[in-house]
């Protein structure tokens, strides 16, 4: 079958196949965008935190009256947390990592003020700390009972063990092994790297430093003490009830301020990014099926219009396979032509995105991914229309003249 | 002509029922998504106070470390907030208009009567000044005056929300309540005030009401009123009690004033740099002078309360709009094509060109109407979806009358402007011309 009907019918109406080109090309530009965009979020939202989010309930507590103790309150209040059937391990922390409130620091390798610090997440629990959010360490030791202490605000803060993360690690020192190495706080004093963990998030999950994370031994006791508490398997939910309730009975000088799940908090501090990935999946379907609504739309009518040329051609002895042939072909042509210039558009706002927003460089494989849906998607689109066009039958360009 | 235009534009809707609905649809997903995403841009980067961004002023103070800046991507910034001192200082300057210190903190509200239970309420810590500077409405009562401030009474200003829950919502001036084992006052009620964004402390959250109370910043020091917002700290400073804690480098209070004129704003940078000149001579503040003082929108670009997503969002969503003009237009080429032997009638017995172009353009009008009802009906849906997805307030955002006009307006403009080349298209086909081949 030749060229030339179909070139002649492209080329007797030209805007109208030269706007569903453009529209081809801005749908492209849109959807490979917010695809990108999409997977980022996905791909953010799915990195290994390290810790068993599923099963850790995270508890905040806040005692009052000038006759409230604290350290008797924390310590009572774990003892009562462990002794409640299919709690794993609990510890008091001065914050829960994934919940996006947390405390930074900077170490050093070097007792130097001069020399830049390395920013990482700080925090401070007990031996069971570990445990209680279910981290693994790879190497060296946990802490041992007798190095955790109160840390009430008039203690002098003194630490000599503290574990890092493997991440925090290799921004240390590099290559070489860092377990059993001294580093050193903003106050320079030093404290020596008895184990490393192999993964873990810190509390922001926004920051580039998330894996950094340094943990130093003991129970802080300050106005709100937060407890992080591991559970068996499948027994969060039914557990959580369970632990306000007694916390609550336990004590009445004292506010339970709330009392969550680990995976609602992580939740919420994606909150934005899932947010962003939903907002633009409804997007780019509701791009998708206008784009391939209209297509089907403007052929159907087409075919309606062109029933005399096609007539015409079946009497002239073209077969249906070539009349579907024809619209299918016609199809393409527009496709590729807006997929061309799609791509052109793709890199531009993906430009924009990338230097406006500091958005990261679009993925190139997602472009030709992209050309090929678009190409299965409006020949789709297009093959019902084609069908009917195919079923005129040729007495109809003898009927109408 | 008009009224003849419209039913004539009803009329051939009808005769292409597919077409239209598929053009009307077009029209309203493309306002839809785009109203969606600028009623979301437009509430973030609205003016929370219009009466007054000109003349309050957020403070900094680069009382930095000596090696290294604040901020190391944006080093000419001084820190955000300013110690508790320094804030000290310049309240009891009293160099502005008005002024306030403030910080986020919480109080625990502890029962009077033995069933009821103890809560915690999130409590803003500011001074007298903070609601004749900010122009907050009260219900009952009014601000604590400057002598509370002086002598670090215990008095306390509601929230009409926290109000109801302890009184019922009556008038509860001169009630007291007990927190942190004190007797508080309340000295007044506020209505519903919920600027957005929250200009006064976009530091901890620009769209986020946290505060159920506020009570005096002079009860700070005695009272042991902890930050429960970010608190930055450089210095390597034994701090064991309170009172050093107050003294240290950590910057942690926010500070703002009014200031009635742009000379006024200069003047109050030279008293901040004659403040740091004194303090330099004791020792601190040993970074390059660099002291400013940030308008509440500059301070709200400061703090880029506009979320990059947001901004993305909108970018997309009116590239999204180009797709369904784009659809239009091809939509109505595609429908007067079909129209052509009933337009060479008209021609032929003895319509202008004008006459047709008109009734072509008011034609698309209509579609654009119905398209932007839908479209704001969807935007609603839309901005429902976002509240939800972000866990947003009631309320925060929503369509306002001039959203709503904008759509319907963007919706009939857009509808005309895709309408043009098609309707200029019809105008050209020669009256009887197409007769002949019928």
């Amino acid at each position: 079958m030749g060229f030339g009907p179909m070139m002649s019918a492209l080329m007797r109406n030209k805007t109208g196949p030269a706007l569903v080109a453009l529209q081809i090309a801005v749908t492209l530009a849109i959807v490979i965008n917010s695809l990108f965009i999409i997977l980022q979020r996905v791909e953010k939202m799915n990195r290994d935190p390290g810790i068993d989010v599923n099963n850790v309930i995270i508890t905040y507590v806040r005692g009052f009256g000038d006759d409230f103790d604290v350290v008797n309150s924390i310590t009572n209040d774990i003892d009562l947390i462990k002794s409640i059937p299919g709690v794993v391990a609990a510890t008091v922390s001065n914050h829960v990592p994934l919940s996006g409130s947390g405390s930074g620091t900077g170490l050093r390798t070097v007792p130097d003020e001069t020399i830049e610090s390395v920013g990482t997440g700080r925090y401070q629990w007990s031996e069971e700390g570990l445990d209680a959010l279910g981290i693994e360490l790879t190497r060296g030791r946990n802490f041992y009972p007798e190095e955790v202490y109160y840390e009430l605000p008039e203690t002098v803060m003194d630490t000599p063990s503290v574990l890092v993360t493997q991440d925090l690690a290799d921004s240390l020192f590099g290559d070489e092994d860092a377990l059993g190495k001294t580093v050193y706080w903003g106050d320079m004093e030093p404290s020596t790297i008895v184990g490393i963990i192999g993964h873990m998030h810190g509390s922001w999950v926004n920051w580039d430093k998330l894996g950094h994370v340094v943990i130093h031994p003991g129970k802080p006791a300050y106005t709100t003490n937060k407890y992080i508490i591991r559970v068996e398997p499948g027994m969060r939910d039914e557990l959580m009830p369970i632990i306000e309730q007694k916390l609550g009975e336990s004590n009445r000088r004292r506010v339970i301020k709330s009392n969550r799940s680990l995976e609602e908090l992580a939740d919420r501090s994606y909150r934005r990014d899932r947010g962003m990935a939903i907002i633009l999946s409804v997007v780019i379907t509701l791009l998708i099926g206008l784009t391939a609504l209209v297509i089907v739309g403007l052929s159907s009518f087409h075919v309606t219009q062109r029933r005399k040329q096609i007539g015409t051609r079946r009497a002239l002895g073209a077969r249906r396979m070539d009349i579907i042939k024809q619209f299918m072909l016609e199809n393409w042509l527009i496709t590729t032509a807006g997929a061309a210039l799609g791509v052109v558009l793709t890199i531009g706002v993906a430009y924009w995105l990338e230097v406006s927003f500091e958005l990261e460089r679009l993925d190139w494989r997602l472009l030709p991914a992209g050309i090929g849906t678009l190409w299965v998607l409006s020949s789709l689109a297009v093959f019902e229309p084609a069908r009917r066009a195919a079923a005129v039958p040729p007495a109809v360009a003898t009927r109408s003249v | 002509m008009f009224r003849y235009n419209v039913k004539l534009a009803l009329k051939s809707m009808r005769r292409n029922l597919i077409l239209t609905a598929l053009m009307i649809a077009a029209i309203a997903v493309g306002i839809g998504i785009s109203m969606t995403t600028m009623t979301v841009y437009y509430m973030m980067n609205g003016n929370p106070i219009p009466a007054k961004s000109d003349v309050l002023f957020a403070v900094t103070m680069d009382s930095w470390s000596p090696l290294r800046p604040f901020n190391d991507d944006k080093p000419e910034r001084a820190p955000h907030q300013v110690t508790y001192h320094d804030a000290e200082r310049l309240l009891a300057l009293a160099e502005g208009k008005r002024q306030t210190a403030m910080f986020e903190s919480s109080l625990i509200v502890e029962p009077v009567n033995e069933d009821e239970l103890p809560f915690e309420a999130g409590a803003r810590v500011a001074t007298a000044d903070f609601f004749t500077m900010f122009d907050v409405p009260f219900i009952y009562g009014s601000s604590w005056d400057q002598a509370a401030d002086a002598a670090a009474e215990p008095v306390v200003v509601l929230t009409r929300q926290l109000n109801e829950r302890l009184f019922g919502g009556e008038d509860s001036v001169g009630e007291r309540l007990i927190m942190q084992g004190t007797h508080f006052q309340v000295a007044g009620v506020i209505d519903s005030w919920e600027p957005t964004p929250r200009f006064y402390d976009p530091i901890n959250g620009a769209f986020q009401e946290i505060n159920e109370m506020f009570v005096p910043y002079s009860l700070t020091l005695s009272l042991e009123l902890g930050s429960t917002g970010s608190d930055w700290g450089w210095k390597a400073e034994e701090i064991t009690s309170w009172e050093q804690w107050l003294n240290s480098e950590s910057v942690w209070v926010q500070y703002y004033v009014e200031l009635d004129s742009p000379r006024d704003r200069d003047a109050y940078v030279a008293h901040l740099d004659a403040y740091v000149e004194e303090q330099k001579r004791l020792g601190r503040f040993e970074r390059p002078m660099n002291n400013n003082v940030y308008d509440v929108m500059e301070w709200m670009d400061y703090h880029e309360v506009v979320a990059n997503d947001s901004k993305v969002l909108v970018g997309l969503s009116f590239l999204f709009l180009t797709v369904c003009l784009l659809s239009t237009i091809a939509l109505l080429l595609t429908k007067f094509v079909g129209k052509k032997s009933e337009t060479s009638l008209r021609r032929a017995l003895g319509a202008s060109r004008n006459i047709i172009f008109n009734q072509q353009i008011v034609e698309v009008a209509v579609i654009g109407f119905a398209g932007g009802l839908i479209g704001l009906l969807l935007a609603g849906l839309g901005l429902r979806g976002i509240q939800y997805l972000y866990e947003a307030p009631d309320g925060l955002v929503s369509l306002d009358w001039v959203m709503v006009l904008a759509a319907i307006g963007l919706a009939i403009l857009s509808s005309m402007i895709a309408g043009l080349y098609p309707a200029w298209r019809v105008c050209k086909i020669p009256p009887a011309a197409q007769l002949k081949t019928q």
